[in-house]
């Protein structure tokens, strides 16, 4: 089977030079109808300019997209660009050699736009350039400003850990739940031990890590790490039943004002709202962003954030036509379009610049000013050793693991995965 | 059925005509009929199972050409997985609910319902309208009764003055309620299986052990379930292997959750074969399940043979 799926590919690469008009497909995720609107006039536009070149946008689930890709890639079918979130999944594509290096096609400009994280985001480890950036999203711990007020809790005294864990109790006391989580999702319980991790290792410690140095994941910072989110699991900090909801409903929770604070990306913003049972959700000037608290003697920087950093990668049949319409797609005249829909924070520079966004705005600031933007550790460590991270942190969050178990779990799965 | 109206005679044509093909010779249209469904079953079919059978002796992540053999590597972390074991034991428990309190059900609701009037008719839709559904459908809508925050149950308990647990959240409740929503589901198939038996018993019979006073339990005991025995075998035939290829009301109702307690082996294989992408593991998975159903069906022909020659 793959022998003729391998020459039908040879075959069309063959006859499409021939053709008037080459074909660009690019498989997006994107569902949101007024976006996709956008995304339709951009493509038109590019056409209008370019006769010679036909831009398609084939469409997929977030998580119809996840499971269909390995195949989609290896068919006849497959898409000249794609989404992609970048880490331990885009590594696997550069290594089997579905991607095709762009680094002496694409522009100096069109490398620039994206600034240095944005190009070694999509830099695998093999040096080449496969693909652009195109977004930045941050998680933050979002809070209800009314419940803030109602407790006494003053904000500000979240700045710690200590603090932090001081105001979840006194939030129990108050009644009121402190923390929305969709522990069913697990991968929201996972954004906990990831913060707690940027905080106590740091950027060097989780790359060392990674790499399965020293004593890799089982190491002290990360023991911590499950401790001190044990410390906070310990109060019952949950909505009830957290287990049983996934991010929708957590979302919707936090978004009906039922729960203080809800750590979450910043996409949050908008999905408050639409999983509200008012579709209004939190009104902005009872909406507020925390840091996420320090802790004392961890080696991470006080400006690190984690969030995620999506792109476009270029397939190995990927023409010179498809990386112009990148460059097109993702240069800062374009993107603005998404900044100011406040769809998504675009990467391009400049593109950001006239946001109007309060929130969007500072978490923009946020990653700007990072000395280390994380990368979603589920996705930056790829989907087996990710799938681990996400499982024990639902357990930590339930209290029902010992800190230095769950840490052996992730390094074990490191290991087989090296 | 017809066989039990009428026994022996329906062997009989089917013999007759079997004897009529050979003496045709009629043997070239019976292959170019087989050919369609042979084409399609082995692609469909045949293929994907050698190909996961392949797949299983190596460690293999879906990109790529398949060559880091591993021999029998991933049998062993399938059966030395911390979570295999638990997969396991629930399809297990499936499979004894479906055996010991499904089919039972079933079997009283058909005896119940076996009789022709509009009223029955319609208990005996409203019975069977759980299986016509789609099985994520059905699963989204008890994961809304279950709903601790918004759901049925909660209302149901509030009324009782009893606090109910977030039964889907909870790694003891997850289980039974998952059972109750297998058992609602797929009861009403198995009561129409046991309902066209129970039909097709001649009325004569059960009139005439009437009128020899053998009481109601007796008529069901000694001439309803016997006469209806192959009805009987094909119901449990289906509920064993439908159990142990539980998957796709598991997903929405508790995606294995929580904390992987509620798996059976295909959600388990779906999880940490494919959405993990170790495809070599989830072939091993795969083949094991296969081996299973093989052993079951085998075991199952060689009891009822058994049985039979009694």
């Amino acid at each position: 089977m793959k022998h003729i799926a391998l020459a039908a590919m040879l075959g069309l690469a063959a006859v499409l030079p021939v053709q008037a008009q080459t074909v660009v497909k690019h498989l997006h995720i994107t569902s949101i109808p007024a976006e996709v609107e956008l995304m339709n006039q951009i493509a038109a536009d590019f056409m209008a300019a370019n006769p010679d070149i036909k831009v398609e946008l084939p469409f997929l689930e977030n998580e119809a997209f996840k499971a269909k890709l390995t195949t989609l890639l290896q068919s006849a079918d497959a898409p000249d660009v794609f989404h992609s979130w970048g880490g331990g999944v885009f590594y696997e594509q550069a290594k089997a050699g579905f991607l095709r290096p762009v680094e002496d096609v694409l522009s100096q400009e069109a490398k620039d736009n994206q600034g240095q994280a944005g190009v070694s985001a999509f830099t695998a480890p093999d040096g080449h350039i496969y693909g652009v950036a195109r977004d930045v999203s941050e998680v933050v711990l979002w809070y209800n400003k009314a419940l803030f007020e109602q407790a006494g809790v003053d904000p500000a005294t979240l700045a710690t850990w200590d603090g932090f864990l001081a105001a979840v109790q006194k939030f129990k006391d108050a009644g009121i739940t402190p923390l929305a989580l969709g522990g069913k999702d697990k991968w929201p319980a996972h954004f906990w031990w990831s913060k707690l991790v940027v905080r106590l290792a740091g950027q060097d410690g989780f790359n060392a890590a990674a790499r399965g140095e020293g004593d890799g994941f089982a190491g002290e910072d990360f023991v911590k790490a499950g401790d001190y989110f044990l410390q906070l699991a310990q109060l019952e900090p949950w909505q009830e039943g957290f287990l049983a909801a996934g991010y929708g409903d957590a979302s919707g929770y936090f978004g009906d004002g039922k729960a203080a604070m809800h750590l979450m990306g910043d996409w949050d913003y908008g999905a408050m709202k639409d999983n509200s049972a008012n579709k209004q959700g939190i009104p902005d000037d009872q909406l507020g962003i925390l840091p996420f608290p320090t802790i004392e003697g961890g080696k991470g920087d006080p400006t690190d954030t984690l969030g995620g950093l999506g792109g476009i990668l270029f397939s190995k049949n990927a023409s010179d036509a498809a990386v112009k319409w990148v460059e097109f797609f993702n240069s800062a005249a374009q993107q603005k379009k998404y900044a100011d829909g406040a769809y998504y924070i675009p990467i391009a520079k400049g593109a950001a610049d006239g946001m109007t966004n309060p929130f969007k705005v500072q978490i923009a600031r946020n990653i700007g000013g990072a000395h280390w933007h994380a990368l979603f550790f589920d996705q930056a460590l790829g989907p087996n050793v990710g799938g681990v991270v996400n499982d024990v942190s639902a357990e930590l969050a339930a209290n029902s693991i010992a800190a230095d178990e769950a840490a052996e779990l992730i390094k074990e799965a490191v290991d087989e995965s090296l | 059925m017809t066989s039990i109206a009428a026994p022996g005679s329906g062997e009989a044509t089917v013999a007759a005509r079997r004897r009529r093909y050979m003496e045709r010779k009629s043997l070239v249209p019976l292959l170019l009929f087989l050919v369609p469904s042979l084409v399609l079953f082995s692609i469909f079919v045949v293929l994907p199972m050698v190909d996961a059978a392949i797949f299983s002796f190596f460690s293999w992540n879906g990109y790529g050409p398949i060559t880091d053999f591993v021999g029998l590597d991933n049998y062993a972390d399938v059966l030395k997985h911390r979570n295999f074991g638990t997969a396991v034991r629930n399809s297990l428990i499936v499979v004894a609910v479906s055996l010991l309190i499904q089919l039972p059900l079933a079997m009283w609701c058909a005896i119940a319902l076996a009789e022709r009037s509009i009223p029955i008719n319609l208990l005996r839709t409203l019975f069977f309208l759980p299986f016509m559904l789609a099985e994520v459908a059905a699963g989204l809508i008890w994961k809304f009764v279950y709903d601790g925050n918004y759901g049925l149950l909660p209302v149901i308990g509030d009324s009782l003055g009893v606090q109910m647990p977030f039964v889907l959240g909870d790694k003891f409740w997850v289980i039974p309620a998952i059972m109750l929503v297998i058992t609602w589901k797929y009861f009403g198939f198995h009561m129409m299986i046991f309902i066209a038996g129970l039909q097709a018993i001649p009325s004569e019979v059960i009139e005439a052990a009437r009128l020899d006073g053998v009481k109601r339990w007796q008529i069901v005991r000694h001439i309803k379930i016997p006469m209806i025995r192959s009805a009987i075998v094909i119901s449990v035939f289906f509920a064993i292997t439908g159990a142990l290829q539980l998957f796709d009301l598991i997903i929405p109702l508790s995606n294995g959750g929580p904390s992987h307690s509620s798996h059976t082996i295909v959600t388990f294989l779906y999880q940490f074969g494919i959405l993990r992408m170790k495809l070599g593991f989830g072939g091993a998975v795969s083949v094991l399940l296969f081996i299973a159903c093989v052993i079951v069906a085998l075991a199952y022909r060689r009891i009822l043979f058994k049985v039979e020659q009694n």
